[in-house]
């Protein structure tokens, strides 16, 4: 079979960081490629090189085993690639037939106006071919975000092209609409089409691809066939089993519950279910650490104890109060501090200055001024000694956050919320983007944190990380806890089969009906090694 | 580098431009605008006749009008003509402080929504009923208390009760914005229409003057009005009314700047979701923001009835709109209102001058402000568009795993270096 895009050694260098190392990837024509890897793998950073939007450091695009140099899309859409974006870039109030055609309207009179009949036969004539069910009269506003997507492709298509890289296409579409859209990929395919889609789901990858390239770090960790894998090989290739670093954890000496979460239930920003009744608590000197691959409800679990996210069901009490209905303010100022997963969209202020960034938070703390005022002197003084202590590059509390590295940026919100003295630290992906060194050290301060008993909770889809910190491990796949295990007692293989869903429990109930007996959460963490 | 390239590139550098830099930026856009203003006064004075004796002769040419004494006029006529020795407190230079003390309180009720996120397009309709509301209160006031002692006292109760009505019809928007998810730019239109309407009725009703034709109130007694400091009462400005101006200035810039609220304030208006995670209530910020700003407006309507009127009219100039412009230009900085009212203030003054000293039709006159405000908020405008794209250039790319994503190492200038880059 015929090669239809084949990148050679793709590397693409950032100011400060790697996206993408030296990456090889092949795609069949007439094949559905998923590109699979967690957020911040490099797969949009790869796929928008393929497209044209990012020029490589080094490496080869070949199309059609021709090599190409995309100076900016139109010139990739000429080659036959065209890519779907996650968000749409459709005119709402304009009509399907004119969203398709808009830019390469067919023309009559000369080329002074567009041929609206010619333009509407194109389209419906296109969506028959492929058997797209799309009412070319239509204004986009009016239609199904499933159908949007339609549209989109089908504009790809009217451009022709050959190949279609589609960015996350099911996040934004329902159960029912994803079915469609993989009926969608195999008609396309079917016809010769090649499709490239970008995931961090696992299950769709083997759902719906027929290769499956995994992207690490930037790093291309293993092309396979989906039906020569298993979702295990997957989620050990995504989160990766190297051990980073040995971390020396004295055993916890835990105290009173600080916070405990009982049948929580949360919906994410579509109103789809993404916490479905977890319960666990986090004691005072243990660290807790929560599991899965991303996208599994863990983000919207946080927000919901956080604050930020109002549970649909359930109660979430800190240091023995009820704070279902308080607020984020009142969160703080009780003593929950938060190390959240965007850094550059919640935990910082990107136009402020690190200054103003150590306030975040605690504006309304008397600490930093009395009486609604802001002492910046004092503030400045904080500041100063965050960046001191955390080593935050360049030391200079006037440097605007925006200036900074990832690593420097995510060292400094650690430090601010290490710093507020908290009672509960909810850490969330704390060393996502951050070298190596820098991840020892915010290893290091958890732990001491810890050992001051302070209850850490701490999100990661890192295996090592949440195996090499956690006094306990709960293990979340689409929004429930799937088991909470003793991590020292756990192997990566069995973790890795938690993650992608496997319960231990019903893997039992084949083999013996007495582990399902006994098969509460307790009972499977110890019950269920071989 | 391809044109797009490039203007990203101009946008940037833009965006990151000190305040050094801005401030040059904008000196040289008022040259170039008066540069341009005097092309266009002497084309237009090419097609119009008049005597030769009438018209001014350059490089050989007759124009008919001469873009000196034009500009001229607009400057130093504004100014009260300073350099002509001629100089009196209540000529000219009264009028262009009056317009930039209705100026201040216009363009800093803007700028505080603005800085809030927040496009408060109503603050002419706050303006309205705070006048309206403190010409009735103070005619009220005004019989009980008179003479000196009714100047201390009704002033500051005029400004308090502009302030608290304004406030309240600010309120309104701010509650359906914060509650009801109404966009406020539509909201505020409206309300102004409402303010308009309702005050007309008012005031031709159960307000209205008996005596007078014109839909008023009864005029306020002397003793109710702005005293008049040192500048002459023939233009209607007082001094102490522009004292009050620049308090509101430096008040609202420790506001911003020193206060918890001005804090919340600021996050809300550039990263709401930051914001939020750092327990700003979101929607009482809203409220309290556009609350805060419909009180600024409702201040400027007080001073008009006050200062300038002496009675509630209908019919209130449209000092709410000119404060969009004034805030814009300012960069939504307080400190900069200041200048921007200025600046502002000499062009509307100006205008009348050049009317009266000049055959310059007054449409041609209003080009040439027209060109000055564009040229000088220009630089400002793509400065804020320059930072809305490449912000938004490094989050569009930044789709992995749907939601944005933290880029690393990126800053405004290679923005667009997408979520992935940071493992």
């Amino acid at each position: 079979m015929a090669t239809a895009v084949h990148l050679d050694g793709i590397t693409k260098r950032f100011p400060g960081v790697v996206a993408n190392d030296d990456v090889d990837l092949a795609v069949e024509r007439g094949t559905v490629h998923a590109l699979l890897g967690e957020n911040g793998a490099g797969k949009t950073t790869l796929m928008n090189v393929l497209y044209g939007l990012y020029e490589p450091t080094s490496g080869r695009v070949l199309v059609d085993e021709e090599v190409r140099s995309f100076d900016s899309p139109r010139d990739a859409i000429d080659a036959g690639v065209g890519m779907i974006h996650q968000h749409f870039m459709l005119v709402d109030p304009m009509t399907v037939t004119e969203n398709i055609t808009l830019g390469n309207e067919p023309r009559k009179w000369g080329g002074l106006a567009v041929d609206r009949a010619a333009a509407r036969e194109a389209v419906v004539e296109l969506s028959d071919r492929y058997g797209f069910d799309v009412d070319p009269d239509a204004r986009v506003e009016d239609i199904s975000v499933g159908e949007q997507q339609r549209v989109e492709i089908l504009k790809a298509l009217y451009r022709g092209a050959d190949v279609l890289i589609l960015d996350e296409p099911t996040a934004v579409l329902t159960p029912q609409e994803v079915e469609e859209l993989f009926g969608v990929l195999e008609e396309l395919t079917a016809q010769g089409k090649t499709i490239i889609f970008i995931t961090h789901k696992l299950g769709e990858a083997m759902r719906a691809a027929d290769d499956i390239t995994v992207l690490r770090d930037g790093r291309n960790v293993g092309s396979v066939k989906a039906d020569e894998t298993t979702r295990e090989d997957l989620a050990e290739l995504m989160v990766g089993r190297e051990v980073l670093l040995d971390v020396d954890r004295p055993p916890a000496e835990t105290g009173d519950v600080v916070a405990s979460v009982s049948n929580v239930v949360v919906d994410d920003d579509r109103g789809v279910r993404a916490v479905d009744d977890v319960s666990f608590d986090v004691r005072a000197g243990e660290v807790f650490g929560i599991a899965g691959v991303d996208g599994n409800g863990q983000s919207e679990l946080v927000e919901a104890l956080t604050g930020l996210r109002r549970p649909q069901h359930g109660r979430i009490e800190f240091l023995g109060d009820d704070v279902t209905a308080d607020s984020r303010r009142q969160r703080i100022e009780e003593g929950m501090a938060y190390i959240p997963e965007d850094r550059q969209e919640r935990g910082l202020v990107m136009d402020f200055d690190l200054t103003e960034n150590a306030l975040l938070g605690s504006q309304h703390s008397k600490e930093f001024g009395p009486n609604g005022r802001i002492d910046w002197p004092a503030t400045r003084t904080h500041a100063e000694a965050i960046i001191d202590e955390y080593d935050v590059r360049p030391p200079d509390a006037d440097a605007i956050s925006e200036s900074l590295s990832g690593g420097n940026q995510q060292k400094f919100i650690v430090g601010r919320e290490f710093e507020r003295d908290p009672e509960l630290v909810v850490a969330s992906h704390p060393t996502r983007g951050v070298d190596v060194g820098s991840i020892e050290f915010i290893h290091e301060r958890l732990l001491e944190l810890r050992q001051q008993g302070v209850a850490v909770l701490l999100v990661s889809s890192k295996l090592e990380e949440v195996q090499g910190l956690s006094d306990r491990l709960g293990v979340i796949y689409e929004g429930e806890f799937i088991d909470v295990v003793d991590p020292d007692e756990t192997t990566e293989e069995e973790l890795g089969l938690l993650m992608a869903g496997e319960h231990p429990d019903e893997d039992d109930a084949d083999a013996s009906t007495d582990a399902t007996e006994s098969g509460s959460a307790e009972a499977a963490t110890g019950g269920d090694r071989p | 580098m391809s044109v797009g390239d490039r203007a990203r590139d101009v946008l940037a550098r833009l965006a990151n431009a000190s305040a050094t830099e801005r401030i040059l930026i904008s000196t040289a856009a008022l040259l170039l605008s008066i540069l341009v203003g005097a092309v266009l006064v002497l084309v237009a004075g090419r097609m119009t006749a008049c005597t030769p004796n009438e018209a001014v002769y350059y490089f050989g040419t007759g124009f008919c009008y001469d873009p000196i004494l034009v500009f001229d006029r607009l400057f130093l006529g504004a100014l009260g003509d300073p350099l002509s020795g001629g100089w009196s407190p209540d000529g000219q230079f009264s009028v262009t402080l009056r317009e930039t003390t209705l100026l201040i309180f216009a363009g800093l009720s803007v700028a505080l929504a603005f800085r809030a996120g927040i496009f408060n397009i109503g603050t002419q309709g706050q303006m309205v009923v705070g006048a309206l509301a403190t010409a009735v209160a103070v005619l009220w006031g005004a019989t009980l208390v008179s003479g000196v002692l009714g100047t201390v006292v009704l002033v500051p109760f005029g400004i308090l009760v502009g302030a608290v009505f304004g406030g309240l019809y600010g309120a309104i928007p701010g509650f359906l914005k914060a509650y009801a998810d109404a966009n406020e730019v539509i909201t505020t239109i409206m309300l102004n229409f409402i303010a308009t309407g309702v005050t007309l009725y008012l005031v031709s009703g159960v307000f209205k003057d008996p005596e007078s034709a014109a839909n008023q109130t009864v005029p306020l007694p002397e003793y109710a009005q702005f005293p008049t400091v040192l500048f002459g009462g023939r233009q209607d400005f007082s001094l102490v009314a522009l004292f009050f101006g620049l308090l509101a200035i430096a008040g609202l810039y420790y506001l911003l700047e020193h206060t918890a609220f001005g804090y919340d304030v600021r996050t809300s208006g550039i990263q709401p979701e930051a914001a939020e995670y750092s327990g700003v209530d979101a929607p009482r910020t809203v409220v309290a923001s556009l609350t805060l700003s419909g009180a600024l407006g409702g201040v400027a309507g007080a001073m008009y009835v006050m200062m300038i009127l002496g009675t509630f009219q209908t019919g209130v100039p449209s000092y709410g709109f000119d404060g969009i412009t004034v805030s814009i230009l300012a960069g939504n900085n307080p400190l900069g209102v200041g200048i921007a009212a200025l600046l502002f203030g000499v062009l509307k003054s100006g205008t009348t001058v050049v009317q009266f000293a000049t055959d310059v039709p007054p449409q041609l006159v209003g080009v040439l402000r027209g060109l000055i405000i564009l040229f000088v908020a220009m630089p400002e405008f793509f400065r804020l568009v320059g930072k809305r794209i490449t912000d938004t250039g490094s989050r569009a790319v930044a789709t992995d795993g749907g939601r944005p994503e933290p880029a690393a190492g990126s800053s405004g200038t290679s923005g667009d270096d997408g979520g992935e880059s940071d493992e």
